[in-house]
C-alpha cells in the first residue's frame, strides 16, 4: 500500500466495521461471534455477503477460519485468505495483509476478524497430568514463568530500574483509559478508578497489578476492506491506509530481547512514519495496543508520541487526554473496552475518523494510530479521513 | 490437568542435551564449535558462521537482569511456595546470554536486581526433570 500504486483504482480503502457485544460469558462459538461481526461489517459497508471474497485472521487456536466464517455468511468462498497463528503483533497485519491483497487483486472483498472467547473459553489444555511445554519456552516454563502479565512484569521493572518508572506512572494510564470508557457503552469497565483503588488492586505478577492487565472478553471484531473504485458507490466514508510497519525479532525469544526497556516498536515506529510521510505530532487519536500498561507506555515512546522516559508526566499533565496533545484510547482500549486481542482498536479508530464516536468523539479526529503487540513483535498502522 | 506440579519441559532433538546434562548436575549451553559464540534456545547449527554446535558446561555465574514476584497463580506449580521469585539473568559467558529461572531463598525486602548469582541444579517436581535455579552470591 501506499503512494507508489500505480493502480490507484485498486488502492485499498476501509469501509466497513463490525462487531459483536463484548461479555464476560458469550455462550456462543467463536464461529457465531465471527459471523455475526463480519455481517455487521458487511452491512455497514453495504457489500452484500456473496460478494466477499477474501479473509484474514489471527488465531491461537481457539477461533474459526476464515473458510468457516465466509462460508457462515454466504459467501461463495474465498480467491484469498491467510490464519495466522499468534498474538495480538497480528492485530494491524490482518488489516494491512487485507489491503495488500485487495490492491495486488488478489480479492476484492477482504474482511480481517478477530473472534474469540476470551474469558470463558478455555486457556490451557485439557490433557491429563502435567501441563508440557516445549520450543522457546521449554526453558522458562518450568520455573513458573510462561504468561504474558509475567513477561510484562519482568521487562517492567527493568524501565523502572533505568528511567526511573513509578507504579504511579502505570496507574495513570490505567486511570486516564478507564475515564475514557465511561461513555463507551461497549466497554465491559466503566466505572472510574483513583489512584488509591490502582495502588491496591492485588498484585498480579510484581510489579504489575489487577489495573495493569487487559480485561479478557468474549467477542468478535470485523473489518471490511475493498478497491477505493467499489468504495465510491458504497454508504461510508472510506478511510484510508497511510502505512503499516511491523518488527519482529532480535534475540530470537522474549527472553534473549537485547534491551528490556524497548519493543517491536523501536524499529517499528521510525519505520512506520518513514513510510507515511507524517509524523507523530500529526496524530490526533492513538489507539495504543495496552495489553498492559506497561505496553502503553514503552510503544508511546518508540512512536515517537513523547519522549524516552517522559509518558508519566505525558498522562499527569492531560497531553494523552481529550484536550491535549493526542487522545490515548478513547473507547478505554483493551484495559476497560474489552480485550478482542487488539482488533478493536482498529475499529476504534475507524468510528473516530467517520466522526461517528458519539459522547467521546475525538472533535479534531483526521489521523489515528493504531499499534499492535508488545515485546519482540508488533506493528503499527496509520489511519486517515483523507488521502 | 494437574495444577499441583509445574510445566515440564518437552525437549526437542536442539534441546535434549541441556535436558540431559542437568539431569546428570551439569548446566550445559549450546556452543558453536567453530567461533564458539552461544545460543539459547539452541540452535542446530551457528547462526553467524553456520557450523555445527555442541553442548558446554557453563559457571553458571551472572548478574540478576530482573525479576518478578509471581504472587498469583497463573501457571500450575509452585503453590505453596507463592508468592516466589522468577530471575533473568545475564550469564557471565556472553554478553545477552540470558537464562530465566526461580530465585531460591531470596528476602524481598533486600532484593533489587543487578545482583551476582550463581545456577544451583535442583530437581523439577513432579517428573523426571532438573533445571537450573540460581541464589544470591554473597556481596
Amino acid at each position: 500500500m501506499g503512494t507508489a500504486s500505480s493502480n490507484v483504482s485498486r488502492k485499498p480503502v476501509i469501509v466497513g466495521i463490525g462487531r459483536t457485544d463484548y461479555s464476560r460469558d458469550s455462550g456462543r462459538t467463536p464461529l457465531a461471534l465471527a459471523a455475526e461481526a463480519a455481517r455487521a461489517a458487511l452491512s455497514d459497508a453495504g457489500v452484500p455477503a456473496s460478494d466477499l471474497d477474501g479473509g484474514a485472521t489471527f488465531q491461537i487456536a481457539d477461533s474459526a477460519s476464515p473458510m468457516q466464517v465466509a462460508h457462515a455468511v454466504g459467501s461463495s468462498g474465498l480467491r484469498w485468505n491467510i490464519d495466522l497463528m499468534g498474538g495480538g503483533n497480528y492485530a494491524t497485519s490482518v488489516v494491512a495483509n487485507s489491503a495488500l491483497a485487495v490492491q495486488a487483486g488478489a480479492c476484492d472483498v477482504a474482511v480481517a476478524y478477530r473472534s474469540l472467547n476470551g474469558r470463558s473459553g478455555r486457556r490451557f489444555g485439557r490433557a491429563d497430568g502435567a501441563l508440557r511445554v516445549g520450543g522457546e519456552r521449554q526453558f522458562s516454563a518450568p520455573h513458573g514463568y510462561l504468561t504474558p502479565p509475567q513477561w510484562m512484569a519482568m521487562w517492567t521493572r527493568e524501565h523502572q530500574r533505568v528511567y526511573g518508572t513509578t507504579c504511579e506512572d502505570l496507574g495513570r494510564i490505567a486511570i486516564t483509559q478507564r475515564e475514557h470508557a465511561g461513555p463507551n457503552e461497549h466497554a465491559v469497565k466503566r466505572d472510574r478508578i483513583t489512584m488509591d483503588d490502582y495502588m491496591d488492586g492485588r498484585f498480579i505478577n510484581e510489579p504489575l497489578r489487577i489495573y495493569d492487565c487487559a480485561l479478557e472478553v468474549d467477542g468478535a471484531v470485523a473489518v471490511v476492506v475493498t478497491t477505493m473504485e467499489r468504495a465510491r458507490d458504497l454508504r461510508r466514508k472510506p478511510i484510508h491506509i497511510l502505512g503499516h510497519a511491523e518488527f519482529t525479532g532480535e534475540g530470537g525469544s522474549w527472553d534473549q530481547w537485547p534491551d528490556l526497556t524497548s519493543m517491536y516498536s523501536h524499529r517499528a515506529g521510525p519505520e512506520l512514519w518513514a513510510r507515511a510521510g507524517v509524523s507523530p505530532k500529526d496524530v490526533d487519536v492513538a489507539c495504543m495496543y495496552d495489553c498492559f500498561t506497561y505496553t502503553v507506555l514503552v510503544t508511546m515512546e518508540e512512536f515517537g508520541l513523547c519522549e524516552r522516559g517522559g509518558v508519566g508526566a505525558f498522562f499527569a499533565e492531560g497531553r494523552a487526554t481529550y484536550g491535549g496533545d493526542v487522545v490515548v484510547n478513547p473507547h478505554g482500549g483493551l484495559l476497560s473496552e474489552g480485550y478482542i486481542h487488539g482488533l478493536n482498536h482498529t475499529y476504534e479508530a475507524v468510528l473516530q475518523l467517520r466522526g461517528e464516536a458519539e459522547e467521546r468523539q475525538v472533535s479534531t479526529a483526521r489521523l489515528a494510530l493504531v499499534t499492535a503487540g508488545a515485546g519482540p513483535y508488533g506493528g503499527g498502522m496509520l489511519l486517515a479521513e483523507d488521502a | 490437568m494437574d495444577v499441583s506440579v509445574p510445566p515440564q519441559p518437552h525437549p526437542d532433538l536442539d534441546s535434549a542435551s541441556f535436558w540431559t546434562a542437568t539431569a546428570e548436575g551439569r548446566l550445559e549451553l549450546c556452543r558453536c564449535t567453530a567461533c564458539e559464540r552461544w545460543h539459547q534456545p539452541p540452535l542446530e547449527r551457528c547462526r553467524e558462521c553456520d557450523a555445527a554446535t555442541s553442548f558446554i558446561p557453563i559457571s553458571g555465574t551472572g548478574t540478576l537482569r530482573s525479576f518478578i514476584v509471581v504472587r498469583h497463580p497463573a501457571v500450575p506449580g509452585y503453590l505453596e511456595e507463592l508468592p516466589y521469585v522468577v530471575g533473568l539473568v545475564d550469564l557471565d559467558e556472553q554478553e545477552g546470554l540470558r537464562l530465566p529461572g526461580r530465585l531460591l531463598d531470596v528476602d524481598l525486602e533486600k532484593l533489587s536486581g543487578g545482583e551476582r548469582v550463581s545456577a544451583e541444579i535442583v530437581p523439577l517436581p513432579g517428573g523426571d526433570f532438573h533445571v537450573a535455579a540460581f541464589r544470591i552470591l554473597p556481596a
